[in-house]
This record gives C-alpha cells, sequence and structure tokens, in this order.
C-alpha cells in the first residue's frame, strides 16, 4: 500500500478538494493520525455498548413497565418510583445500607490506614506480613462468606466459643446471623476484613510520597510522633484518603455476595432475619428474582444509583470545601 | 434465653407493600389438595414403541444433585435408554445446582434462552404457568389422561392451574419423623412416638439424659415447608379450601395452637434453637446425635449414608396431634415450554421420563416415583412405604402465583412469635392480613 500509494490518483486528495484545500492536507493527517486510534478503541466501545450501555438503556425504559417476563408488558409511567417512595421496605433496605456502608467504610480507613503505618516500618518480614494482610482481598467473597457463617454459627461456632469458653463475656451462645440485631454488623466486620488489605495497600502507595527529609526536619524541630503523623503524614494522604473514601462508599453501597450467602444460608431468607440483613441490591435482587418484578427492580436500580451519586458528590464537596479552609 | 431485649420496633409487615399492581390472573381456582395415592391397579404408563421418525434436541434443565447419585444416574442409565428408544433425539443435559435453578430460569424467561423441558419445583407450576410459559400437556398429548390414570393424585394436581394441567408429576416426596434410635436408648426412649403428647414425654425424657447442647427435636427454619406439618396436626393452616382467603385459618385456633406449641418447646428446651436460624443444619444435629428427631424427605438416607455411616436411626410417620398426622408433600413436576423448537421430541423426552423405566431408575437413588405401579416394588429403597404412607395424609402448599410471597410473610410471622416479639396471635393476624392481599391480587 506505501509503495502503490504514490501512483493511485485517487488517491491526491488534495487537488480534487475545492478551494479550502489547503486544509486538504492536516485533514488527512489528522484522519490518518486518528483512525488507528479510534479503530484501536472500536472493540472496547463495543463491548462497552453491548454490554453496559445496552443494558442501562434499556433497563432505564423497564423502569417505566410493569414487566415481568411472560405477559405483555404495559408502560406505567413513573408507577415504579412512586411505588417505591411509599415502600418501607425499600426505605429500610437503604437505611441499612447506609449503616453497612458507614461501619465498613469507617473501619476499612481506620484498620488499614493502621496497617499501612505499621507495615511502612522498617521491621523483619515486612513483605510476608503485606502478603498476609492482603490475601483476603484475592479470596473469593462466597469462600470467605461461607468460613464467617461457621465462625458465627449460633451453635457451634468459633467466635461463641472464644466470646464464651474463652474470654467468658457472654453466658449463652449467640446466633450472630439469626438475631436481627446482630445480623448485619456481623456481615459488616466481614466486610472491613475482607477491604483492609486493599485499603492498606493504597494507603502504602500514598505514604510512598512522603519525603523522608520531612520527617528527618520535623524531628530536628522537636515534633514528636504524634505531630509528625498530625502535620506531615495526614495531609500527604488527603487525595489518597478521598479517593479511597468515594471507592469504598461505592464498594458499600453494592453490598451483596457476602448478605445474600451469609442470609440465605442461616435464615433461609434472603435478607433474613425479619429483613433485618435487606440491603438495596439485595432487595432488588428478590424483586427480579423472587418475586419476577422486573419493572419495579429496575426502577429500584436507578433510585439506588442515584443515591450513589449523591452521596460521592457530596463526600467530594466536603472534602474540597476542607482542602479550601 | 437469647438476647431478646434489643426490640426491633421497625420490624415490618413483610408482604403487605409488594402486592402486585398487575392483576394475575383471575379469580383463583382451586387446584385440589393432595389426595390418597390411587389404590386403583392402574395401566402401565410403560414404554411407548419406539419412534425413530422424532428427531432434533431437547434442552433439559432438571437441578438434579451432583453430589449424589442423581446426575449420575440420569446421565448413564436413564439418557441412554431414552437414547434407545429414539435414536434421532439429543437430549442436552445442563447440569445446574438446584438452588441456581431459579434465577437461570428467570434470566432465561427474561432472554428468551429457556429450555425446552424442565424439572419444576411443583410449587413453580401455578407461577410459570400463569405467566403463560408453559405449554397445556392435557391439550398437547393425546394419551394424558391415560398417563395421569396411573399416577398418584396428589401429585397430578400440583400440575393444574386454572382449567389446565401444564405438566406431569415426575418425582414426590414428603417429610417424615426420622429418630435417632441410639439416643433413644440412651433417654430410654422405647418406641417413636405416634401422637403429640407422646412426642412431648419423648423430648422430656431425650432432655432430662442428655442435657443442654441437646434437643428432642430441631426444626431449620419457619417456613411453611418447616412448619406446615405441625399446623396441619393442630388442625391449622395457611388458607381456605378455596384458596381466597387467610384469615380464619392462618391466625385460626389451629395455627395459633401449634405456633404456640412451638414456642413452648423451644422454651423448655426441647426444640432446638436451629428453628430460629443461624445454627447447624438439622441433618447435623442428628447426625451427631445432638437432636434425638427431625423431619425428613426421601433423600437423606442416601446423604446419611455418606457423611454419618454409623448412624442408627428409624422412620415413623409424623406424630399425630387433633388434625391427624399430616406432612407436606414435596417433590418435581417435569413441564415443557412453550417456547419449545422442537415440540414433538420435548413431549417424547418427556413421556420417557414418566415411563416405569424412568421412574424405576430414578426411584432407586431417591426421586420416589409417582407411577402406583411402582408401589412397593422390591428394586425400591427399603424405605420408602413409610413414605407412601405418610404421603396418604400429606397435603401441598398452596398453589398460587404469589407463593414465594405468602412463604416469606408466613415466615417471618412465626419467627416474630417465636422470638417473642409479638403475641402468637396478633403476629398471625398480621400474616393472615398480608396474606389476604397477596392471594386477591392473584
Amino acid at each position: 500500500m506505501e509503495i502503490g500509494r504514490q501512483h493511485d490518483p485517487t488517491r491526491r486528495r488534495p487537488r480534487l478538494l475545492p478551494a479550502t484545500g489547503a486544509l486538504g492536507p492536516h485533514r488527512v493527517a489528522r484522519a490518518r493520525r486518528l483512525i488507528p486510534i479510534y479503530g484501536l478503541l472500536l472493540p472496547g466501545m463495543l463491548l462497552y455498548g453491548v454490554w453496559a450501555a445496552y443494558p442501562l438503556i434499556s433497563s432505564f425504559v423497564l423502569s417505566f413497565t410493569d414487566w415481568n417476563l411472560v405477559k405483555p408488558t404495559s408502560f406505567v409511567g413513573l408507577d415504579n418510583y412512586t411505588r417505591a417512595f411509599g415502600d418501607p421496605l425499600f426505605w429500610r433496605s437503604l437505611s441499612s445500607t447506609l449503616g453497612y456502608t458507614v461501619v465498613t467504610v469507617a473501619g476499612q480507613l481506620a484498620l488499614g490506614l493502621g496497617a499501612a503505618l505499621l507495615l511502612n516500618q522498617r521491621i523483619p518480614g515486612r513483605s510476608v506480613l503485606r502478603l498476609i494482610y492482603y490475601l483476603p482481598v484475592i479470596t473469593s467473597w462466597v469462600i470467605v462468606s461461607l468460613v464467617f457463617l461457621y465462625l458465627y454459627n449460633g451453635q457451634a461456632g468459633a467466635l461463641n466459643w472464644f466470646l464464651k469458653d474463652v474470654l467468658g463475656v457472654i453466658d449463652q451462645n449467640v446466633a450472630w446471623l439469626a438475631e436481627p440485631s446482630t445480623a448485619l454488623w456481623a456481615i459488616a466486620v466481614l466486610g472491613i476484613w475482607k477491604g483492609i488489605g486493599w485499603t492498606m495497600v493504597v494507603f502504602l502507595a500514598g505514604l510512598q510520597a512522603v519525603p523522608d527529609e520531612l520527617y528527618e526536619a520535623a524531628s530536628m524541630d522537636g515534633a514528636g510522633t504524634w505531630a509528625r503523623f498530625r502535620y506531615i503524614t495526614l495531609p500527604f494522604l488527603r487525595a489518597t484518603s478521598t479517593f479511597l473514601l468515594v471507592v469504598l462508599t461505592i464498594g458499600g453501597f453494592n453490598a451483596f455476595i457476602s448478605i445474600f450467602v451469609m442470609s440465605s444460608a442461616a435464615t433461609g431468607t434472603i435478607g433474613g432475619p425479619l429483613n433485618s440483613t435487606d440491603v438495596a441490591l439485595t432487595y432488588m435482587w428478590k424483586q427480579a428474582f423472587t418475586e419476577i418484578d422486573l419493572g419495579y427492580g429496575a426502577a429500584l436500580s436507578f433510585l439506588l444509583a442515584g443515591a450513589i451519586g449523591l452521596v460521592s458528590v457530596v463526600e467530594f464537596r466536603l472534602i474540597r470545601r476542607q482542602e479550601a479552609a | 434465653m437469647k438476647s431478646r431485649s434489643v426490640t426491633r420496633s421497625l420490624a415490618l409487615l413483610a408482604a403487605v407493600p409488594l402486592v402486585l399492581s398487575a392483576c394475575l390472573g383471575t379469580a383463583a381456582s382451586p387446584a385440589p389438595t393432595a389426595a390418597p395415592p390411587s389404590v386403583a391397579p392402574a395401566p402401565s404408563a410403560g414404554a411407548p414403541t419406539p419412534s425413530p421418525e422424532v428427531s432434533g434436541t431437547v434442552t433439559f434443565w432438571n437441578g438434579y444433585a451432583a453430589d449424589g447419585d442423581e446426575i449420575k444416574t440420569f446421565t448413564e442409565v436413564v439418557l441412554p435408554a431414552f437414547a434407545a428408544q429414539y435414536p434421532h433425539v439429543t437430549v442436552e443435559h445442563q447440569e445446574i445446582p438446584y438452588d441456581d435453578l431459579r434465577q437461570k430460569l428467570v434470566t432465561g424467561l427474561a432472554g428468551g434462552t429457556l429450555p425446552d423441558v424442565l424439572r419444576a419445583d411443583i410449587i413453580w407450576v401455578p407461577e410459570f404457568a400463569d405467566q403463560g410459559a408453559l405449554l397445556a400437556l392435557d391439550e398437547e398429548m393425546s394419551d394424558f389422561a391415560e398417563l395421569t390414570g396411573g399416577m398418584f393424585e396428589g401429585p397430578v394436581s400440583t400440575n393444574k392451574w386454572g382449567d389446565h394441567y401444564y405438566g406431569l408429576p415426575l418425582d414426590t416426596n414428603t417429610r417424615v419423623l426420622f429418630y435417632n434410635t441410639g439416643v433413644f436408648e440412651e433417654a430410654g426412649v422405647s418406641a417413636a412416638p405416634t401422637t403429640i403428647e407422646e412426642l412431648e414425654a419423648a423430648m422430656a425424657k431425650v432432655k432430662t439424659a442428655l442435657g443442654a447442647d441437646h434437643y428432642g427435636y430441631a426444626e431449620g427454619g419457619t417456613g411453611p415447608w418447616s412448619i406446615l406439618p405441625w399446623v396441619w396436626s393442630f388442625g391449622g393452616g395457611i388458607t381456605d379450601e378455596d384458596l381466597t382467603a387467610a384469615t380464619g385459618t392462618l391466625n385460626g385456633p389451629g395455627t395459633v395452637a401449634a405456633v404456640t406449641k412451638l414456642q413452648d418447646w423451644l422454651d423448655k428446651g426441647y426444640l432446638s434453637p436451629s428453628i430460629l436460624g443461624g445454627g447447624l443444619a438439622t441433618s447435623e444435629q442428628f447426625g451427631n446425635d445432638q437432636a434425638a428427631m427431625i423431619l425428613e424427605g426421601p433423600w437423606m438416607p442416601g446423604i446419611f449414608k455418606n457423611q454419618f455411616p454409623s448412624l442408627e436411626y428409624d422412620y415413623a410417620t409424623v406424630p399425630a396431634g387433633p388434625g391427624g398426622s399430616a406432612s407436606v408433600v414435596g417433590g418435581e413436576d417435569i413441564v415443557v415450554f412453550k417456547a419449545t423448537q422442537n415440540k414433538e421430541a420435548a413431549l417424547a423426552f418427556t413421556r420417557f421420563m414418566v415411563s416405569e423405566e424412568a421412574q424405576l431408575a430414578m426411584g432407586k437413588i431417591g426421586q420416589m416415583p409417582v407411577l402406583a405401579s411402582l408401589a412397593g416394588n422390591a428394586e425400591l429403597p427399603d424405605y420408602y412405604p413409610m413414605f407412601q404412607e405418610q404421603l396418604k395424609t400429606a397435603k401441598a402448599r398452596t398453589p398460587v402465583p404469589s407463593w414465594p410471597k405468602i412463604d416469606e410473610a408466613v415466615s417471618n410471622a412465626v419467627l416474630k412469635a417465636l422470638r417473642g416479639e409479638t403475641e402468637v396471635q396478633a403476629a398471625l393476624d398480621e400474616a393472615a392480613t398480608a396474606v389476604d392481599a397477596l392471594l386477591a391480587g392473584n
């Protein structure tokens, strides 16, 4: 092609172009530059279109219908959305989602930062310890959910054995996953435990950016450990923390597998006992797959997406204001 | 005994706000509840003549268990036998874990990627029939009456929705009393209890002899499948005969008495706390001698054989209360989806699955046959007669499309009552109102 091109009259576009032809070579050059770029992006964009954009748009359309698979579907306008606002179980699932998110985000940030600070020290076996802390992150949700299911068992669980027989702080076994007052928080502990490693790694990366000279200078000026942490480490970690806060919040809102596996195995009901572990996604899942009420499920998913967007914006704003202050 | 102090003021009625706005079907047509198996020697629903002219591919979703012998027997015995009769039909058997089957079906319904033939939980048939997804087999099969004439009536009735039958029964089961003979001996219980009074006496003896962490009886939850045998034994139920209302039945004296009794047993430590959830599986407690009695189905002996090879136990019918000895009918039906591209082959395969040959092969490994002609067959497991005896009085769960919601409403109400958060009567009143609304929505 490269050789033949010179002899190919149709390729000599500039001559065929009208008066503005002077721009021609630029256009050709631009096209030559862009075509490979778009060409390479195309497969990804097609995949995104088929697997993300199309389902997104079609489920948005669905959310205005009463689609329940086979029966004729009709448009019901905003009915699904108004129904959601009047659905106490949906509100309850949202508030459980919020509680779960607050607890797991705070827990992961605090413990992840702690682990990062400790494993940033020059101690023997540091790499091995980092690996061990990271292991839960790469373990399957289903597997760890099943493991925690055994730990929390009300008749034979290791947690009861530890609290009752070793520490003696409880005198009766507790069925952690069957008590409406403990079930969600027991699952949140799993969420925190599983996320510490990842948060730690991101914090460790942030800590690398802190120049050692600053610590040395501060030490010479008489700053103690706390002052060095408060006035050097924390400000340097601000961007990292913002990133983590937003990503972990979205993760909290999307909690599903652990709750699905543990609540159904422990109580026979997804979101059980007595809806106490129903979060937004499990409630949505039940609308779609248990109740076969897909229009309503779709509407709930857009309300949740809206809630996540809102919370993320609020988080960004709060942090920006803090930075400006 | 448990930390019940933390009250849940937010405890909400499970199903009321979820009433489907869509008018699901018309008036609930009463599908007959399980009737005693017909005793008349029925004509054999045996093998049809080989039809080499039927051809094509049939996909079959079944949820047969991979950890037992079910898939093995199906693929190594049943499918080859079918292939011998229909050499030009290929059956595509897809291994789907039973717990994933429902989600897979809903996805399939949505995406138009359904199988041709499905082994469906009996409780799904009204729902999918109401959706208009199933072929009415009594219209499609000219020999439908002849086929069902040789089957037990109870399982056949689970295929009826409205005016038609949408499937054929494939396997049936019910729960009977399993009692741990070792524990009975240790506690000084000489025979299986036949009445509620004898049951209570046996549970008391077990508690006295074995003490804390040991229970007379273990149950795995508060849902209808778990509690209905007791509810029926006390003369209660979920709905009236016509399936139109729950008020008067679900909150009637029989159901209230049953739930009150369960609460009493739980408080006395006769009943394992596993009924509230979060504990050990009932089979595990039974196998570890922690529970003297459980109600279980015909698939359990095979599992016990592998998990607890030295476990010694025996079977009895559910102890009788004022309402007699009652249990709950389970099992699967075989249905054909309307969307099938190969109706003739799908129907041929469906017919084969209820033939004596296929029924006997699957029957040997715990899938109780639905053919009257196989009752008492010497090749079938020796524990079947007890289950067949129980099936004479066993009843089906309410066959209505809104069953999943009714199930959750009942389960939550009984759980609240047993946890002591709500009075039994109040909890059941609340549930009855919710179920009334769900039934009206049908």
